[in-house]
This record gives C-alpha cells, sequence and structure tokens, in this order.
C-alpha cells in the first residue's frame, strides 16, 4: 500500500529548519506537530533477517507500539502488527500470519535480539493540492543511536524522506527534483538499521559462524594455523554469553562447532606448534566437547520435537507430551550444570592460555617441521591424503560391513569436509564448493545412520529414565516405542541410499577433480597444460 | 480479501456515508482497505477529496485496458485507499452489457487485488440495473442500510427477491437502519417489530445525525473528527458486528 520512499541526506540537524524554509516558499504545505518515537531494530545473532534483505522495525512512541517487518531495498513494510507487550523471541511465539510465517522460514530456531535503539524527531510537513488534499508527505528527521537500552546516545545524519501517496506521483517529482537541484542534498540508501549500527561503531553481518579466510599459498603454514585458531577462539568466546544465558539452541550449537573444529585443526595442520603443546590442547579443547554434549543432546531432541511428535498417526501425538515435559525439565538441569562449568575458573584459564599461546611472537615454534612451509603445498598435501582415505574406507563398504566402518568413514569425511572449508580460499571457488557440497551430501547420509540410531537408543534410555523417576504412563511408553521403531526404519532406509551417495562423492569427474586441485602432480600438469 | 457492497435500490440513505465510515474504521484496525466509489455522483471521493476522474474513463477500465492498479489515488489515511468515480460511470450498465459475461464483469477486475487488499467496500449507485447485479456477485456482504420506514422496507424487499429470482444467494445479506430518528413515532415502531421477520437485521443503527452531515464540511470521515459522537459510536458498533459476521 505505502509505495517507495526516498530519502536524502542533510548535512546536520541544524540545517532541517533551513530545509522547512524553503520548502515552505516554494510548495503549498501544512505541519504536524512533531513527534519523537523510538525504534529498536531486532535481528538474530547471526543476523538471518538482515541477509533475507529483511529489518524488523519496533516503533515504540505517545499511545504507539508496533512491529513492523520491512523490506531492506526500499523500506516498505510486509507487515505490522500492534504489541501489548515486549518483542517476541522465537517465531512460534507469533499469533498465526503473514509475520509469524516469514520469521518462521527465515529465524528459523534463533530468538530475535535487539541489535540497536535509535530515537528520531520527526516534523512531518504535508503538501496538500488545490482541494486540501495530501500528496506528498516529508518528513524530516533528527536521529541518534545507541545500543538498546543503555548507553549515551550517538548523533546519526538527519534526514528528509518523501513518503509517496499512492497515485500521486507528479509532486513526488516535483518535490524530489527541488531537493537534490536547488538544495543540493544527496540521496541516502542506506537501511535504517545500517545508519543507526554505524553511528554506535558496528555493522551487520559482524557475526557469522562459516568460515572466511584470505589466505595465500606462500603464507607459512605456522602463521595461517594461528590465523585459523584465533578466528575458531574468536567466535567460541563470542557464542559463550548467549550459551550461559540459554537465548536459543544455536549459541551452543556454534559454540561446539568452534570446539570441533579448533581439535580438528590441532590434529590436521601437523608439524606447526610443538606436540606436546597440540596433545594438550587437543585433550583440554575435548573436555569442552565433553561438557556441552549433554545439554546439546537435548537441545537437539527439543528442536526435533516437532517433527516427532507429526510422525505418529495423530490419535497418538498428544500421548509424548509427558516425554517433552522431560526433556525441558531436563534441558533445563544440563544446561545448569553445564553453566556452572562454563563460569569454572578451569575454562577460564584454558581460555586465557590458549589465546596467550596463539599471540606467542612467531619464532618460537620454529623447532617445529612445517611451521615456515608455505601452506598452498601443506594443505593440498592433507586434503589429498585425507581424500584418498576417505576413497579407501568407502569403497571398503559393502551391504554386509558392520556399523563402525560407516562411523569410522563419516569421521574420515568429517576431517576433510573441515580442510577443505579451512582452506578453501587457496583454491579457485567455482571448483571448490561443488566438492564440499557433495561431500556434504554424503556427511549428511553418514549422519542419519548414525545419528538416527543413537536418537532411537536414548529414547529408550529415556523411556527407563522416566519410569525410574516417577509416573508414567503406558500410552507414552507405547508411543515413545513407535518413534523408536519409525527412527530404526528411517535408519534402515539411509543404509539403503548409503551405495548412492558414496558413487556420487567418488564418481571419476570427482576424483578427477580432487587430482588436479590437491594431486602431487598438480604442478606439473598446470605447466604441461600451459605448453598445451 | 472480502468484498463488502453498501447497496440500497433507494437513494439517500446513507449508503456513502455507511462506505466511508466503515472503511476508515477498517483501515484504523490495520486493514488495508480499498473503497471504489462506483456512484458517477462522486460523493465518496469527493469525503476523501479526491477528483472523480479517472484516466481514460470507465470504458477502457471495463475493457481491462488500464488495471484497476494504476488508478488506485492513497486517502490521507494510513491503510485507505480509494478508487475514484468516473462521471462515465453513467453509463457502466451499457459497458457492462458489452462485455462477455456481463454479470461477473466487477469481480473479475477485483480478483486481482486480492493480494492488496484485506476489505474491498463498493459504494453502490442506486437503482436495480446490471451494475448492482455485478456487485451482488461481487460481493461476500451486502450492507443495506435501511430508513425505517414502510417504504423501505418494501424496497429491502425487492432486492431480497431480485437476489433470490437471480440466484444469487451466497451473498450474506446484512440490512441495518440507518438515519433513525428517535423523535418519530414510525421509526421506534419499525424498530421494535422488525427483527422478527427479518432475523438478518443487524443490531447496530445510525441515527440521523448532523455530525454525519458535517462529513461534507469537514470531507472527512467521522471517525476522523468526531469518533465519540453518537453516530461515531453507531458506526463502530455497526463495522464491529460486519467484521464479526466476515469471520464467521
Amino acid at each position: 500500500m505505502k509505495a517507495q520512499s526516498l530519502q536524502y541526506q542533510l548535512k546536520d540537524s541544524e540545517s532541517i529548519g533551513e530545509v522547512v524554509t524553503a520548502l515552505t516558499g516554494q510548495f503549498q504545505l501544512t505541519g504536524e506537530p512533531e513527534k519523537t518515537v523510538r525504534h529498536i531494530l531486532h535481528d538474530s545473532f547471526d543476523w538471518r533477517l538482515f541477509q533475507s534483505g529483511l529489518q524488523l522495525d519496533e516503533a515504540r512512541g505517545a499511545g504507539l507500539h508496533e512491529l513492523t517487518l520491512r523490506k531492506l531495498e526500499d523500506d516498505s513494510a510486509c507487515e505490522t502488527i500492534r504489541l501489548e507487550g515486549p518483542v517476541a523471541g522465537f517465531f512460534h511465539d507469533y499469533p498465526p500470519g503473514l509475520l509469524r510465517d516469514r520469521l518462521a522460514t527465515t529465524l528459523q530456531m534463533r530468538t530475535l535480539l535487539p541489535q540497536v535503539e535509535i530515537r528520531r524527531r520527526e516534523r512531518l510537513l504535508r503538501l496538500l493540492d488545490g482541494e486540501q488534499k495530501t500528496v506528498l508527505r516529508i518528513a524530516l528527521q533528527e536521529q541518534s543511536a545507541r545500543p538498546p537500552g543503555r548507553g549515551e546516545y550517538q548523533p546519526m545524519a538527519a534526514l528528509v524522506r518523501l513518503l509517496p501517496v499512492r497515485g500521486y506521483d507528479k509532486p513526488l517529482a516535483q518535490v524530489s527534483r527541488f531537493l537534490t537541484a536547488v538544495l543540493e542534498l544527496k540521496p541516502q540508501v542506506d537501511p535504517l538499521i545500517v545508519l543507526g549500527l554505524s553511528a554506535i561503531g558496528r555493522q551487520p553481518l559482524d557475526y557469522s559462524s562459516k568460515l572466511n579466510f584470505n589466505l595465500q599459498p606462500l603464507m607459512p603454514a605456522g602463521e595461517v594455523a594461528r590465523q585459523i585458531h584465533h578466528t575458531l577462539l574468536n567466535t567460541l568466546e563470542a557464542n559463550l554469553p548467549g550459551t550461559r544465558a540459554d537465548l536459543d539452541s544455536e549459541f551452543l550449537h556454534d559454540l561446539r562447532v568452534a570446539v570441533r573444529r579448533t581439535r580438528s585443526a590441532l590434529s590436521q595442520i601437523k608439524g606447526v606448534f610443538p606436540e606436546s603443546e597440540v596433545e594438550k590442547y587437543k585433550e583440554r579443547f575435548a573436555w569442552i566437547g565433553q561438557l556441552t554434549g549433554p545439554t546439546r543432546d537435548l537441545d537437539v531432541y527439543l528442536l526435533g520435537f516437532d517433527d516427532y511428535r507429526n510422525s505418529l498417526p495423530e490419535p497418538y501425538r498428544p500421548d509424548l507430551e509427558p516425554l517433552h515435559a522431560f526433556l525441558q525439565t531436563h534441558q533445563k538441569s544440563e544446561q545448569r550444570a553445564m553453566v556452572r562449568k562454563l563460569n569454572s575458573p578451569h575454562f577460564h584459564t584454558l581460555l586465557k592460555e590458549w589465546r596467550a599461546f596463539l599471540a606467542a611472537p612467531p619464532g618460537t615454534e620454529s623447532a617445529c617441521a612445517h611451521a615456515h612451509k608455505p601452506i598452498g603445498k601443506l594443505a593440498a598435501k592433507r586434503i589429498y591424503r585425507t581424500f584418498g582415505l576417505v576413497l579407501k574406507e568407502g569403497l571398503a563398504i559393502n551391504p554386509h560391513s558392520p556399523p563402525e566402518a560407516l562411523h569410522e568413514l563419516r569421521k574420515s569425511c568429517k576431517k576433510l569436509r573441515y580442510l577443505l572449508e579451512f582452506f578453501q580460499s587457496l583454491y579457485p571457488e567455482d571448483r571448490i564448493k561443488p566438492l564440499i557440497k557433495s561431500l556434504k551430501g554424503l556427511l549428511d547420509n553418514l549422519g542419519d545412520y548414525q545419528d538416527l540410531e543413537v536418537q532411537a537408543d536414548k529414547l529408550r534410555e529415556f523411556a527407563h529414565q522416566m519410569v525410574a523417576e516417577g509416573e508414567v504412563p503406558a500410552d507414552t511408553l507405547l508411543a515413545m516405542g513407535m518413534l523408536v521403531d519409525g527412527l530404526l526404519k528411517r535408519q534402515q532406509a539411509s543404509r539403503l541410499v548409503f551405495a548412492d551417495r558414496f558413487a556420487l562423492f567418488a564418481g571419476r569427474e570427482q576424483v578427477a577433480a580432487y587430482q588436479t586441485l590437491f594431486g602431487p602432480d598438480r604442478k606439473k600438469r598446470d605447466v604441461a597444460g600451459e605448453q598445451a | 480479501m472480502r468484498i463488502i457492497g453498501v447497496y440500497n435500490i433507494k437513494g439517500g440513505v446513507g449508503k456513502t456515508a455507511t462506505a466511508v465510515n466503515l472503511a476508515y474504521l477498517s483501515a484504523q484496525a490495520g486493514l488495508r482497505t480499498l473503497v471504489w466509489d462506483l456512484d458517477p455522483q462522486g460523493a465518496a471521493s469527493y469525503y476523501f477529496r479526491i477528483k472523480p476522474r479517472i484516466k481514460g474513463g470507465g470504458r477502457k477500465m471495463l475493457k481491462g485496458k488500464r488495471e484497476l492498479d494504476e488508478l488506485i489515488k492513497g486517502s490521507d489515511f494510513d491503510n485507505l485507499d480509494l478508487l475514484p468515480a468516473d462521471f462515465s460511470y453513467r453509463n457502466m450498465d451499457l459497458m457492462l452489457g458489452e462485455a462477455k459475461g456481463p454479470v461477473k464483469q466487477l469481480l473479475r477486475l477485483l480478483r486481482p487485488l486480492s493480494q492488496e487488499y484485506d476489505r474491498i467496500y463498493l459504494d453502490c449507485p442506486p437503482s436495480i440495473s446490471l451494475v448492482s447485479e455485478n456487485i451482488f456477485r461481487a460481493a461476500d456482504a451486502l450492507m443495506v442500510p435501511t430508513i425505517p420506514t414502510t417504504l423501505s422496507l418494501r424496497t429491502y424487499e425487492q432486492m431480497v427477491e431480485f437476489l433470490e429470482g437471480h440466484k444469487v444467494g451466497d451473498v450474506q445479506r446484512m440490512p441495518f437502519f440507518s438515519m433513525v430518528d428517535r423523535r418519530k413515532r414510525m421509526h421506534l415502531d419499525m424498530i421494535k417489530r422488525l427483527p422478527e421477520r427479518f432475523p438478518e437485521l443487524l443490531q447496530a443503527h445510525i441515527p440521523y445525525a448532523s455530525d454525519v452531515e458535517r462529513m461534507g464540511f469537514y470531507r472527512a470521515p467521522l471517525g476522523s473528527f468526531a469518533p465519540r459522537s453518537a453516530a461515531g459510536i453507531a458506526y463502530e458498533a455497526l463495522w464491529r458486528e460486519l467484521e464479526a459476521a466476515l469471520k464467521s
């Protein structure tokens, strides 16, 4: 209903008066009383709305409290709802409707967090036609921003915004021409969230769990290893507050991924740090993996609970409610236990010492065989060798192989995936991305095969635990039995498609791609290729 | 999207005031609302200070040469737009008659707007014609302002007869008393007796009030300048009843 708006930046807030005078001299305008509205912009920790081209704007003013989902490109509103209380965190806390649907697909399991608070003083002018009808609204905005709910407001650029009225294009063009040609104002296209964050020294997308290094083949391996570990440590620490507060399950998940990647990098990038240190830190990081495991397991069941319930025939679904309550109670107590450990001196010392170790001046590892070797060579060698291992293990699997063989293969695949992700910037993007993608396909299959069985076992364990803890309705146990059955059937199904998935991964083209990118003869072939 | 026709065979019963005031309340409640001024007199357009004219005239619009979308004008109020009247609408019967499937033309034109609006109010011209038949077929609900007099009721019965005769039974008939003058014994008497005969009569009724006439002076919906007046409160009650019926 509201068309695209145009905005222009003013030199400073003092020039608002000058603009008003200039406009009044030229057009028939009427003014409305000045209004102050606070805008709090919300997004998930990893900017899922922003990445989908959206911003969520909570507006608070006299008699006004509403939430609007807007498009970044033209600030147009997708949906507005009136708020009674605070902004809800998860999509499922919203009433059914367009807003909830959009939040569900973009946020998924993530919670909304306030990112920046903007105080806006606005004077609204209305341009009238001969019938005294409003044909254009002109908003003059003086704004300042601060981190949500705390600190001093920091000044932002003042803006003139033109809010078109549908069907009245001419006055819009006239005023817009006047602002740019006569007043020489510059158009400002950045969305509000970008302007607000920039005033407080931040920018969107300042957190991502994805690895994004910019490596050069000739960089010394030791230096690269430090850079990778440093980034992983930052990710781990960035997720700590959210993990402690249990804001949503992804903080812990990202923290655990950072830990797994750290352990993998420690053992995969060999000979760059003293062996004794590597062993020590591998063990210490394994400890973080252990202490966070039980909470994550329960998070996984809670996240998948709706799917569990929906996998049962309708009449049996309510029977699962006691299981839900059980999972929630245990998640809470595991979370408390985990937070105690995350707050322990032991944990703090580990992170502190690890940071100090990474910050040690270069040269301390000169005793290590590979620290000064170029990473390009080392990376290719590791990747090629690990790929060889995956091929060997995978080809050895036949329909009668024990589950352990597939579990081992999954471990090797994970190693390969981390290596490809660490070092992807060394290779052309269009070559390496397809390799990562096909590996993910195989890993998903192996993951299903192992995780579905673990889940089935764990559900049986829960059943026993629930019986031990008190009264459980027989119907609940029966429904859980049905779940176990469903999980095992799916697990069997995933075993059947393994051969196809692996064949896709180990196809001739794939093997050739690994050979050209990482194989020992890659240099010679490159040269030969150039000559030919 | 729900389409609400505001209709009566008789003129001067408060159709335009009803369409404009209900649409205003609808927009205020956050529903994206459009008023289509189908009356060549253009009273609804006048209330919104919008010129009763559309580019290319009615014929081009009906032939689909101009999308309704391009002809819509924003009102002075959030969520509320208007499709203006045009003097050529006086010949709309003839124009509709030229088309294939003449009784379903308005519905065809309105369909593309279903993503954009939650409510569309049709301010209809009086009389029974091809235009009104189009409206009956397009609308989900038919609001019928009725002055509590014998003559008014006769025209309501004529309309019901027409609807049944032309098999447009699915439109929900929602007659209500309009321009009620509590000083007139006949009005009071009719209000008391008629609900028994016409159970579809809505509870809310709109008083005869100078505030409604002042809409022409302010050129704005009643809710924007006198929301707590007797008539303002009555329109709000009427709107709630309508919304409840649309949702059920």
